[in-house]
């Protein structure tokens, strides 16, 4: 199956630590991930009503992109991103006159200019690009239990808390990735790490989202639960896969902390920065200065301890 | 389409004599005019009758003051042009475009704060952009205008300074766009910092101006200053010229300005 990557627009400003990671990891596992070309925000949300299909435009012409530059299948990190892709691509290839209506419209996509040759007709898209988020193409594509083995490092002892977020479960029935109640996939990606997996309530809980913008403290309460909960199930860290996850559970701590000096930070990480650290990337790699909490002084006991085999 | 043809005097130094044009019907804000079939849409304007005091700036497709939209009878699609470049098609419905309001951010170029998010926060508006690519399909310029607004949504500055370099301004993708971007705005202000911020300095310029700081040319040019016209006059025809294909190695024989 080959496969294009789509970054999404975060993985490019505040979130350069999980796309670069994310590359990182995959070039450990002796694999390559290649960027979609000339792409655009995948849209961020998915339209919630039936008239508004202009937010579906960007999202097919991305997908029917993929597979006309010859891909099986469309990989991302962000779960934003995963969300948005793979709704749009069930109501693409579901939804008849919403199908006919995108592809009428981006069948003229471009003006053509008198002097211009007409390039290859549209070929109407009707969702064959499949949309993979990162845990799924690993554990698909690679195995749990080849990153098992391929892995360099111990990571035993590291208390790690999984927090699955909203968009990689629900809903439900259109993502089927996880059950959303009792989810398991990040669990054994965290487990074929060699990580102690910390089982907490709070796991499949919001952070906030993006009440962090309108509604701050309502975003930060939401976090401080979560923070809390796992800090008292024994968690080191917290691991993520969202972007805007981090970025509340993350950047709030300066708050927490100002509100209550009780509070004890807790690190965040990506789920792509431990495997790159379990698959022997060093410390300085994993792009950790753009943590507000440093997780650091927690990961540099489980750095490469195997000499003349550390990577570039 | 009815054309007719029409006889015209031709006045040129050599002789008198007489040819014919070849007029077509235009349609200029739904009135018809029957206009020179090889005129430019502004000339075709004017010979209609029109006087441009806006919308009509440099007559060389620079400016982009003279965006203009039309529709052909045959097609339901929206047309778009530079009235000073492109040349009338017949039974066109065309209508110009002088201006369009934009708000332009407040900055000052080089105290900006230059990251990821610097155009996002001058322009918040950006992350309304849907992706429908109306705006690359409204540009005279033929700019990949969405790409570059992707670009800017993920903060690659260089990429938007890049793609748009060929942009006049004419506010075509401002008046068409569905989520109210002002992409050329945008895009400007990527193409500032980058050249303010990202772009390496011309190191050989700098030191150039330092030269003419210390006075190095100062002798040279006082001795110009000196000779009548006749003296310039000979200088300047009878100046070393860098061949057209020059020899990378090419050297002028009196390198003493070097």
């Amino acid at each position: 199956m080959k496969v294009g990557y789509y970054p999404g627009c975060t993985l490019k400003g505040s979130a350069k630590a999980l796309d670069e990671t994310t590359h990182l990891a995959v070039e450990l596992l002796g694999s390559s991930l290649t960027e979609i070309e000339d792409w655009t925000c995948c849209g961020a949300t998915t339209p919630l009503t039936e008239t508004r299909i202009a937010n579906l435009i960007a999202q097919t012409r991305l997908l029917a992109k993929t597979r006309d530059a010859g891909y099986d299948a469309l990989v991302t990190t962000c779960p934003f991103c995963f969300s948005t892709l793979k709704r749009a691509n069930l109501t693409l290839a579901n939804d008849e006159l919403k199908r006919r209506r995108m592809n009428t419209y981006l069948a003229e996509d471009r003006r053509l200019r008198d002097y211009e040759t007409p390039p290859p007709a549209w070929v109407d898209y009707s969702g064959e690009t499949r949309v993979l988020h990162m845990l799924e193409w690993i554990r698909d594509d690679f195995g749990f239990q080849v990153i098992s083995t391929a892995a360099r490092v111990s990571l035993k002892g590291l208390k790690v808390a999984p927090f699955y977020g909203c968009q990689l479960l629900r809903p439900a029935d259109e993502l089927a990735m996880c059950d959303p109640e009792n989810p398991v996939l990040f669990e054994e990606f965290l487990g074929a790490l060699g990580t102690d997996v910390i089982d907490f309530p709070n796991r499949i809980d919001c952070c906030g989202s993006y009440l962090s913008v309108a509604r701050p403290e309502a975003a930060l309460r939401a976090s401080c639960k979560i923070l809390d909960s796992a800090r008292m199930h024994g968690a080191d860290t917290v691991v993520v896969t969202c972007p805007l996850c981090f970025y509340n559970l993350d950047y709030f701590q300066d708050e927490m902390l100002r509100g209550n000096p009780e509070f004890k930070q807790v690190p965040i990480l990506y789920f792509t920065q431990l495997l790159a650290l379990a698959l022997g990337a060093p410390l300085d790699k994993l792009g950790l200065d753009s943590h507000k909490v440093d997780p650091g002084p927690l990961l540099e006991r489980f750095t490469v301890n195997v000499p003349g085999e550390v990577p570039a | 389409m009815v054309s007719q043809t029409i006889p015209v005097e031709v006045i040129s130094e050599k002789s008198g004599g007489s040819a014919e044009v070849t007029l077509v019907p235009i349609h200029v804000m739904g009135r018809r005019y029957m206009v020179p079939s090889d005129l430019t849409i502004m000339k075709a304007m004017e010979y209609a009758g029109y006087q441009f005091t806006r919308g009509c700036g440099c007559r060389g497709g620079i400016c982009g003051a003279c965006g203009t939209v039309y529709r052909l009878p045959d097609s339901h699609r929206v047309e778009v042009a530079l009235a000073c470049q492109e040349i009338v098609k017949p039974d066109m419905f065309l209508s110009q475009l002088p201006f369009f309001p934009q708000n332009k951010a407040v900055y000052c170029i080089e105290e900006l704060d230059v990251d990821e998010g610097t155009l996002a926060a001058l322009y918040p508006e950006i992350f309304k952009c849907i992706g429908c690519g109306t705006c690359t399909r409204s540009c005279p310029q033929d700019i990949e205008v969405m790409d570059y607004m992707a670009a800017a949504i993920r903060g690659d500055i260089a990429r938007v300074a890049e793609l748009s370099f060929d942009c006049v301004m004419c506010g075509l993708c401002i008046a068409r766009c569905p989520a109210e971007e002002a992409q050329p705005l945008v895009a400007i202000l990527a193409r500032r910092i980058y050249g303010s911020h990202i772009a390496p300095r011309a190191q050989h310029l700098q030191e150039r101006v330092q030269q003419i700081d210390d006075g190095r040319f100062e002798d040279d040019l006082n001795e110009l200053m000196k000779k009548d016209l006749v003296e310039l006059k000979e200088l300047y025809v009878g100046r070393e010229k860098e061949p057209d294909m020059p020899d990378p190695n090419w050297r002028p024989t009196d390198s003493s300005y070097l």
